[in-house]
């Protein structure tokens, strides 16, 4: 996505400042999406302000702590769906979901037989957001290129694949390819990923659907 | 449609399916509380650091489609290829946010001006006095 990362981060910085002109901007800019995020799930005008105005403090409380690398959209939608989980949650519309299941020994988080337990790979947080970041200039250069060249279904196959989890036979069914087609895409897909991890030197452990089959 | 997977999941946490999606899954979470072990499983696994590559894709939106391009595709500007594109990021991949800017979009050549201002202007007084905090 092409965000308007300059213009926001000086208006970030004029609100850092204190300049409420700047805050009016940014209220402007972003509560419309903000309200229809929320309204597409409560249905109900006033609740759906209320959210969004409780994201809006939330943003102002949080802002010595927000990186102004990330893109200020993104931001305040994490901050707003939060306070609609909450919401929802209040409501019993959302079930509470333990924020942790390190103690349960069902073993369900294992993706495949290759992958360890997530507690005996746990490492640094600086060094998993240096594995995200790798991950996505490599995804992010391999989006550019497909659409660059235009090349729209090997797009929504990878889209399918791996942002919705849906096998290969669903996916050639609703793009009217192949299954042969989809393995094809999945293999390049995957073979330039593992490359980049090889390369960058970064732990296969951490990446396991990548690593599912082979 | 699939049945529900571990990336749906994923992005229910995250509050990151359309609606009608989400709804469905809270609807199977009360037929099947065991799925509520799952959930908390991917939490476990996010704690230990262990990534999916479609949880960094959807994050980072990397291919959401810019504002601008969304605006274009509700005008009918796009061009074939991407306009079926949008389509799809819409409909099949259910992008919440960029289902929530499309919905704003379409709003904003519907909604009465005088009703905007208000609900803004409501915003920006019941809010202004924690930016006046920081400033201090």
């Amino acid at each position: 996505m092409t965000a308007p990362r300059d213009a926001d981060s000086l208006l970030v910085e004029r609100i850092r400042r204190g300049e409420g002109e700047a805050w009016d901007d940014l209220i402007a800019r972003y509560e419309g999406r903000l309200l229809a995020f929320v309204e597409s799930r409560l249905g109900r005008r006033g609740p759906s302000e209320d959210i969004v105005q409780e994201s809006f403090v939330g943003f102002l409380n949080s802002l010595p702590n927000y990186d102004g690398r990330r893109p200020l959209e993104s931001y305040l939608f994490s901050i707003c769906a939060y306070k609609l989980t909450d919401h929802l949650r209040r409501e019993g519309r959302r079930p509470a979901v333990p924020i942790s299941s390190a103690s349960d020994t069902s073993g369900d988080w294992q993706v495949s037989d290759s992958a360890r337990r997530a507690s005996s790979i746990a490492r640094s947080s600086e060094r998993k957001q240096l594995e995200e970041k790798a991950i996505e200039g490599a995804l992010r250069e391999q989006i550019d290129r497909w659409r660059e060249k235009a090349e729209w279904t090997k797009l929504m196959c990878a889209e399918l694949l791996f942002v919705r989890g849906w096998a290969n036979k669903d996916v050639a069914e609703q793009l009217s390819i192949t299954e042969q087609q989809v393995a094809n895409y999945k293999f390049d897909f995957i073979a330039r990923l593992r490359t980049l991890i090889k390369r960058q030197d970064l732990s296969e452990e951490v990446f396991p659907e990548l690593y599912a089959d082979g | 449609m699939p049945r529900l997977t571990q990336a749906d999941l994923q992005a229910y946490l995250d509050e990151a399916l359309s609606p009608a999606e989400m709804a469905a899954i809270e609807a199977e979470l009360r037929k099947q509380p065991e799925l509520l072990k799952q959930l908390a499983a991917i939490n476990a696994r996010r704690d230990a650091g262990v990534h999916s590559v479609g949880e960094i894709w959807r994050r980072q939106r990397l291919s959401c489609p810019s504002r601008e391009q969304l605006g274009s595709y509700v005008l009918g500007a796009l061009d074939g290829g991407m306009a079926e594109y949008v389509e799809f990021h819409l409909q099949k991949i259910g992008c919440r946010l960029c289902l929530a800017n499309l919905e704003d979009l379409r709003r904003q050549q519907q909604e009465n001006s005088e009703t905007v201002k208000t609900r803004r202007t409501k915003y920006f007084q019941s809010t202004a006095g924690h930016l006046r905090r920081k400033k201090s």
